[in-house]
Order: structure tokens, then sequence, then C-alpha cells
């Protein structure tokens, strides 16, 4: 039990400060590595909770073809770093960071506070193969979404090629 | 001064608390910051966040509803993540200016 | 990683001499691509220092350690220097997940007085049962290392090395996933120990509900997917740089691609991070085609552990594991030889042929050999 505390308080110190690395670095190539490194401790955390194909999943998608497009536009653009990364105004920006709290606040609150109204039965545990049970639901009950997401897919990556070809884009035609 | 239980034990309440800081730094990132790509890594990070919750209650309720759900966010959010990257390629090719705050008035 | 703290040690350890065998591979790897290349360009290899050559990479070693430390001075520093780092990460990692022989059952013992239980000493980092996914995850993270340092490096030409390294890397790494999924379906497991075990016994297949079971033939991957193989050891050529995909390191082209400012030890580093890649590359060629580290009817678990009967159970486990491990390690270095061959038989492909091949041909036969196998089993076990 201790060593499994002192592993979620490791994992969560990395991914906090890296976090707000990402998100308070002036230069936005240095938030994009900050970035991957947050998703390389959330794959982490989900082995943690007995996801380990979810966490594979996620090291796969996110942190290795996502995050090299983001760092691979930004290297294309060489954008240098801003002068003024953040936006103007300390009252604007007082509320702004207010009301992100207030949310997380009334989440947590909420969250924390309705333990126990709804009566949950005995403990339930995880099963002990995860990948078969998770691929049975996914290929049974929700198939529908499955061909769905298909389809979704599809279209972004046919519009993603219409977008560069429209007139003032990248491989617009002449 | 609470018992040390609530900090040893790690239960679902650790990792909600943990996803809703890492989502407010998500929303901090869209709200402050000016230049586009940083706004949509900041949505990013806030799709990532959610993804801890969901299984977080999944392993909570040893229900595998979540991680099918964590499945279609990350899906999806690959794709939106794809076509903001498209867009904001092709408005800087115009504009040579990544920065938002030139984009607020409708013009031209 | 463990369940207690003597468990973690253990596989610490185990990761770092692992780590240290893959770096130790590299100037062997070296001197046979070197000497193999000059035979193959009717010329000599190295052969003066030491007996063959051998030492000639001990040599050039020194030479890396002992150069002038010196960094690009309008580049990013800190990428500069982490890039050559990163490179090696991905390839120990995936080294560590791979299972080089089979488990060691040490039974339990006296020594000084205490009882030393039974243990399993398995001969990987770590067993995750996840094994490809993760092996797959990390080495999706090699791409970064080719943008860092090109970015790193304030120079033109490298960044456009990097960039066209990073997007070939990418694209086939889809090829190479949906490549192994044709051999998931078959075995039904992601774990690298099972998809051994399941090699390591007679070919028998379903056949319209039957099992029909060849008994002289060994049940080795390739019988059931030659195009998956094709596939995989194709797209492990694009993954891990080498000729015919070798563009980014192009001498004529890019002066040398991404690591143009690289010099001495850092510039080692990424060729120590390539060929740790193809060694990754050949073991999973060798556990997912070519039976792990058996080989029936000869050399399987069983019959080794016979040959050593009349010692203990400890010494006879070990040394059927050792015996194992050496039929391992002869496979890999088959597949080693074969990534030299090629590089100094083929010709380098042009940027444009190389993204065609990837997304126009590798991953449509990619997408067929998935669909083909599924219908397949799926006809071949039901119960007509």
């Amino acid at each position: 039990m201790l060593m499994e505390a002192i592993g979620f308080y490791a994992i969560a110190l990395f991914l906090i400060f890296f976090a707000f690395k990402t998100i308070s670095s002036a230069n936005p190539i240095h938030c994009a590595c900050y970035l991957v490194l947050t998703m390389i401790g959330l794959a982490g955390v989900f082995y943690q909770l007995e996801a380990q194909f979810i966490a594979g999943v996620q090291m796969i998608v996110y942190a290795g073809a996502v995050m090299v497009l983001f760092v691979m536009v930004l290297m294309l653009f060489d954008i240098k770093t801003e002068l003024r990364a953040f936006s103007r105004g300390l009252i604007s920006g007082f509320l702004k960071i207010f009301s992100a709290a207030i949310l997380a606040g009334f989440a947590l609150g909420a969250a924390t506070n309705s333990i126990g109204i709804v009566d949950e039965g005995p403990p339930k545990v995880m099963s002990t193969n995860v990948t078969r049970d998770l691929s049975i639901l996914l290929y049974t009950k929700y198939l529908y979404a499955f061909e769905a997401l298909g389809v979704m897919l599809l279209v972004v990556a046919v519009g993603v090629v219409c977008v560069s070809r429209i007139k003032g884009g990248t491989h617009a035609k002449h | 001064m609470p018992s040390t239980e609530v900090f040893l034990k790690i239960g679902l309440n650790h990792y909600l608390f943990l996803s809703a800081i890492l989502f407010s730094f998500g929303m901090i990132a869209v709200l402050m910051r000016k230049n586009v790509i940083v706004m949509l890594m900041g949505i990013e990070l806030m799709l990532n966040a959610v993804n801890l919750s969901f299984i977080a209650f999944a392993k909570e309720l040893g229900n595998l509803n979540g991680q099918i759900m964590v499945f279609f966010v990350m899906t999806i959010a690959a794709a939106e993540a794809g076509v903001g990257l498209a867009l904001a390629v092709s408005v800087y090719k115009k504009y040579k200016e990544l920065n938002i705050r030139s984009f607020e008035q409708l013009r031209g | 990683m463990g369940n207690d703290v003597f468990e973690i040690t253990v596989n610490f350890i185990k990761m770092v001499v692992i780590f240290l065998m893959m770096v130790q591979l590299v100037p062997l790897l070296v001197w046979v691509e070197r000497r193999a290349c000059a035979y193959m360009q009717n010329r000599f290899g190295p052969n003066r220092v030491g007996p063959l050559g051998l030492t000639q990479l001990l040599a050039d070693a020194v030479k890396f350690i002992t150069k002038e430390e010196f960094a690009p001075g309008n580049g990013n520093k800190f990428m500069f220097y982490a890039a050559p780092v990163i490179a090696l990460i991905p390839a120990t990692l995936a080294l560590n997940a791979i299972p080089l022989s089979i488990p060691i059952n040490v039974a339990s013992f006296e020594w000084l007085g205490h009882t030393w239980g039974p243990y399993i000493f398995k001969f990987q980092g770590y067993d995750f049962n996840i094994g490809i996914v993760f092996v797959l995850a990390v080495s999706s993270l090699a791409a970064y290392s080719l943008l860092l340092a090109g970015y790193g490096s304030a120079n033109k030409f490298a960044m456009y090395g990097a960039l066209r390294a990073s997007a070939q890397t990418i694209s086939y790494e889809l090829a190479m996933g949906l490549s192994l999924v044709g051999i998931l379906l078959l075995f039904n497991t992601f774990s690298f120990s099972e998809i051994v075990t399941a090699q390591s016994g007679p070919l028998s297949f379903y056949f319209f509900g039957k099992v029909i079971t060849v008994a002289s033939v060994p049940n080795w991957g390739i019988i059931y997917q030659p195009v998956g193989a094709v596939l995989l050891m194709a797209a492990m050529f694009a993954e891990t740089n080498r000729l015919p995909f070798d563009l980014p390191e192009a001498e004529g082209e890019l002066v040398a691609g991404y690591h143009t400012e690289y010099g001495g030890i850092k510039m080692n580093m990424f060729y120590i991070g390539e060929y740790g890649h193809m060694l990754v590359a050949s073991a999973l060629m060798v556990i997912f085609y070519f039976g792990g580290c058996t080989i029936y009817p000869w050399l399987t678990p069983d019959t080794v552990n016979a040959w050593f009967a009349n010692y203990g159970g400890t010494t006879a486990s070990i040394l059927t594991a050792f015996v194992l491990f050496a039929v391992m390690m002869a496979k890999i270095l088959f597949f080693l030889w074969f990534f030299v061959w090629v590089r100094w038989t083929l010709p380098r492909f042009r940027y444009d042929q190389l993204m065609d091949l990837g997304w126009k041909t590798m991953l449509p036969w990619a997408l067929g050999n998935t669909i083909v196998t599924a219908v397949v089993i799926f006809i071949m076990r039901t119960k007509w």
C-alpha cells in the first residue's frame, strides 16, 4: 500500500509539474515537448489503474502520433518565442483563473459529496483479461458507434486534404 | 488534522483531484494563451484529463464502459487535433500570423 | 515492474545488463558491416587493427570519446544534447520487454541459514501481458529524437532531414502495427512468452473444424503468415532508417540529414540507437515468425531439459535456459546479418517513392492480410 501511494504521488507530481510548464512556457515548442512528457506520465497512471491496453494505446496514438504532428507543424513554421505569450489585463486574467478554479472545485465537490448516495453493493473487481472483455464490448454493444467512428475518421481525412487545397492553402492548385 | 489514511490509501478521490487539476490547467491555457497551436494543446490536455477520470471510474465500479468511452474520446481528439492543425497551417500561410487576438474582428 | 523491493532490484539489474548487452553488440555489428560491405564491394575492410580488424571499433570508440565537444551557437542547447539520449531510450525499453529465453525455475535452497524460496527468473527486464503493444508504444517515441536533433541544430538541412525522417517513421508505424495483427489473431495473445510457447509444438491448425497436426514441422508463424512477415521486415527497415529507406541520412542529398551538426560521442549514440532498433526488429521477427528460442522438434524446453536430466533441478533449468538463449541469439544474428546484407545490396528509395510505398502499397497489403486472416480463421474454426 505504501509503495502504491509513493508511486501515485510521484507520477502525480510529475504530471502536475509538466502540465504547468506546458501552459506557462513562452516558447511553443517547449510547450509541445512538456505535453509529450505529460502524456507519457498519463500512460503510467492508466497502467496503475489496471487499464494496461489503454495505456499502450495512449502512448501509440497520443504521444507517438498526435504530438509528433504538433511538433512537426511547430518546427516547420519555426515559430519563435513571442514577446507577450499571455493575454493582457490583470483583472481579466485573474477572472479567468478564478473561473477555472471554481469549475474544478464544483466538479470535485459534487463527486466527493455524492459518495454513498446510491447503494453500490459489494465492491466489484476488474476481470483478469481486460483486453478480451473490452473487445467483446466494443464489437457487440458498441458496434454502431465503432463504425460511425470509422466513417468520421474518413470524413476528417478527406476534409483535411481539402482544406489544404483551397485557394491560398499549402497545396492549392494554381 | 485528517488521519493519514486519507493520504495513504489511494482511492477514487485522488484520481479525480488529479483530473480536475489537469482539466483546469488545460482550460487556463485555452483562455489565456494567444498562440493558436498552444490553445489546441490546451484542448488536448483537457481531453486527457477527462480520459483519466473515465478510467478512474471504470476501475472503481468495475465497469468496462468507461474504458470504451476512453477509446472514443481518444479517437475523436486525435481527429480534431489533425483538423485544427490543418486549419492553423492554412491560416498561417495566408496571414503569416498565429496570434489569435488579431483574428478577433470579422473582417474582409 | 515487480511486487516487492527484491523483485524491483533484480529487474533493475536486468535492465542495466540488457542495456549494456545492446551497447556491446554495436561494435561487433559495425565490424560485421564493414567487413561484409567490403567483401561485397570486392575490397578489404578494416583488417589492420587487432586480429582480423576486430579492435578497429575499439579504436574508433576511443577516437569518438576524445573528440572536442561542441554545440551550434544559436541552436537550442538542451534539445541538442537531449536528442542522442532520447535515441537510446526506446530501443532499451523495447529490448527489455522481449524474452530472450525461457524462464529459469530456481527451486528453494538453503544458504547462510535462510531458506531462499522458489523463484522464477525471467529473461526479460519486465513482463507485461500487453507485450507487443508496449513495444510498439515505445518504438513510436523514436521519432522525437530525430525531431529534436534537427531542431536543436539550427541548420536548415538538418531540419529538413529531421522532418523527412519523422514523416517516414510515423508512416511506417501503421504498416508495422497492422502486419502484426495477423499473428495476434492466430495466437490469441499479446504476451511474447505465450507466443513462443505456442510455437514450440508441432504444426497444428484447424481445417474446416478439425485439427490437423503435422508431426515434424514446427508451428512457426512464418508458415501461417508469409505476407505479414515480409511486411513486418520491410516496415522495420523503414523504422530503423536503414537502407533502402535511409534518405534521412543520405550523404548526397542532405549533407548528413538530422545528425549533420553532431560529432564525437553524441553521433555515436545515434548509431547505437539505430543498431539497438535493429536488434529489437530482429528479435520481434524471430519471436513472431520464427519460433523464438525453440526449434521443434530438436530444441524445445522439454527436449533440452532431458539432456540435463541427471543434474539437479535448478542447474538443469539454468543450463536449458542458456542453451535456448544461444539458439535465440543465433537466430537474431541471422536477421542482423540480413539487415546488413540488404543495406549493401539495394539502392536507396527517393522520398516520394518511399512515402508512396508506405501509404499506397504496404498499408493496403497489411489491411488485406488482416482481413484475409480473419476470414480464414473464422471459416476454419467453426464446426462444419
